[in-house]
């Protein structure tokens, strides 16, 4: 098998045992990219002299026996909203187009201590802000399965990358489905970890009750691998919590499901959803079924105002957070008389349509007077919405929902239509606002294009979904490389 | 309640965002689709909730120890206007 084709697990294995030096791997890797770029555009600032450096710094420490660490010599790709130290950092926006972060994220970090090569950073929605990577304001990515089509968003460098085999693990940040939906899109995994699983220091913030960051990989054993590395305590990050994690790959080793009840949601039936879903739903509800799980029907009577509370909760906190683009610390800086007029000019300059959409939205729903009818009845609704996931979950162990209502759409099919765009997000976005991991799993392929499966768990519970999705893994295979022909 | 085009220029000085003219006329439609969205939120009785901040996410605290930083130099060197130490800034206030 082709080094870019292999897994994380598989790669670190065969550079322990000195089969094939992290050279190798990482020169295989940046090859597949050299050759898939032209078609698919996924990455912002591809970083080859750096991994050849980092690959060789890597394979002395090794020659000298120094004990490699669980990923050493694995490649891996971030999102462009992960601040690297001395590698620019642009969040897919001109307004930092040139910036260069004087320190990294923790998750960054954590990821090079264990021995992992950063060979490239992946394009986004600007800021985040988007479901197709679309709003980047540099270029669009092709989607791996159909370059004509959208990789999804706003990860959806990210989720490509991953897909085509640039890289076995990439990184991108979730607030609202923004790891997830390209998941779906590019058929491979992608986790979005209960809020204060992972630190999220470094990272750009967009809406910073709702982010959490997350993995992408092609095996659930890469999956959890990478969650061992990157799910840990950190001071940096208020909200990420000090308890020990659990030891994730053991949900490898589940094969037996009985006892275990899967949620259906009640009112995700009257959803208009592609039928391709509907199968790829059903038959992952068989094969729970099959290793002994009992299905029960859910209700959360509220999710249906998830997409209103999101569309005020996300641009409201984004409005604030944002505000620190004045021009004046770092990034893009316009000429200006005065310093309002600076600040105007700057943030006119810098930020593209469907940004600054969403903090005029985000401004408007804080300003006094509609404080109450917008953000605050927002905020009670997601509170009541939390209780409803709560009682569910005294019901069942984890969920089983789409991850999109639709498969991958074409390049400018919902550019025009922001509300279209936004109902991309239905069925992830519940998560982010109850702070739930879920994870998106590819359930099959249909017409050659794959199809997105949602396993939704309770607060701090990664291993019923990681328990659940490997008996699917083993009843479906492994998803397969997207781009093979290209 | 339909958002005016004279309310989304408010708005977007608050924000500190420039406006044109032409852009103005889309927001406004933007604004009026959405909110119409928003409405819907009015129909569920959130009388019964009266703490939105979740008793779990209280974060803990770190103790307060000094550690040094070697990332002076390389943040002020992002600066778009820089004199020696400082961020430069065009001038704030009238001269008297």
């Amino acid at each position: 098998m082709k080094l870019y084709a292999r897994s994380a697990a598989d790669l670190a294995r065969s550079i322990r045992s000195k089969e094939h030096s992290v050279a190798e791997v990482v020169e295989a890797h940046l090859s597949r990219m050299e050759r898939m770029e032209p078609i698919l555009s996924a990455i912002i600032t591809p970083l080859k002299e750096e991994a050849r450096a980092r690959a060789s710094a890597l394979d002395i420490a090794l020659s000298r026996d120094e004990n490699p660490g669980p990923l050493t010599g694995v490649p891996f790709i971030v999102k462009d909203n992960f601040c690297t130290r001395g590698v620019r950092t642009t969040c897919a926006s001109r307004m930092l187009e040139g910036w260069v972060p004087p320190y990294d994220a923790t998750v960054v970090r954590y990821l090079e201590e264990a021995g992992a090569v950063l060979i490239g950073k992946a394009n986004m929605d600007e800021f985040a802000m988007g479901s197709s990577t679309e709003h980047s304001a540099f270029f669009t990515t092709g989607n791996p399965w159909d370059p004509r089509r959208v990789p999804g968003g706003s990860s959806g460098g990210s989720a490509a990358a991953c897909a085509a085999g640039y890289a076995p693990l990439a990184f991108g940040s979730d607030t609202g489905g923004s790891i997830r939906q390209p998941a779906a899109f590019c058929g491979v995994y992608g986790f979005k970890p209960t809020y204060g699983m992972v630190s999220r220091y470094g990272v750009v913030p967009f809406a910073s009750s709702l982010d959490q960051i997350g993995p992408f990989s092609r095996t659930l054993e890469d999956l959890l691998l990478a969650m061992e590395v990157i799910a840990r305590p950190d001071e940096r990050d208020a909200t990420c919590s000090r308890a020990l994690r659990p030891d994730f790959r053991k949900a490898l080793d589940v094969t037996d499901l009985r006892g275990k009840r899967v949620g259906l949601v009640k009112e995700f039936e009257g959803y208009d959803i592609d039928g391709a879903v509907i199968e790829s739903l059903r038959s992952a509800r068989e094969i729970l079924i099959d290793a002994g799980a009992s299905v029960v029907d859910v209700t959360l009577p509220t999710v249906g105002h998830g997409l209103a509370c999101y569309y005020i909760i996300a641009p409201a906190e984004a409005s604030s957070n944002l505000a620190r683009f004045d021009g004046v610390r770092y990034g893009f800086s316009a000429e200006a008389d005065s310093l309002i007029e600076l600040y105007h000019k700057t943030r006119q300059g810098g930020f593209g349509p469907e940004v600054k959409r969403r903090l005029l939205m985000g401004t408007y729903v804080l300003s006094s007077g509609y404080y109450d009818a917008y953000y605050n009845k927002a905020l009670k609704v997601v509170a009541i919405l939390r209780g409803e996931f709560d009682r569910a979950f005294s019901e069942v162990d984890f969920i089983l929902a789409p991850t999109t209502p639709t498969l991958p759409f074409r390049k400018g099919e919902n550019i025009g239509d922001p509300i279209r765009m936004y109902m991309s997000d239905l069925f992830t976005l519940p998560a982010n606002m109850a702070g739930l991991p879920a994870l998106s799993l590819n359930g099959g392929y249909s017409e050659g294009l794959p199809v997105g499966i949602q396993l939704i768990g309770p607060r701090f519970g990664e291993m019923e979904i990681f328990s659940a999705a490997a008996v699917i893994e083993k009843s479906l295979g492994l998803p397969r490389l997207a781009g093979g022909v290209l | 309640m339909a958002v005016t085009e004279d309310e989304v220029k408010h708005v977007a000085r608050l924000a500190r965002l420039e406006v044109g003219d032409d852009e103005v006329v889309a927001l406004a439609g933007h604004f009026n689709l959405i909110l119409t969205h928003f409405e819907r939120l009015q129909e569920v009785d959130t009388s019964g909730v009266v703490d939105v901040v979740d008793a779990v996410d209280v974060t803990p605290w770190r103790n307060d120890e000094v550690a040094s930083w070697d990332g002076r130099e390389r943040a002020l060197a992002q600066a778009p206007d820089r004199d020696e130490d400082y961020f430069r800034v065009p001038q704030i206030l009238e001269e008297a």
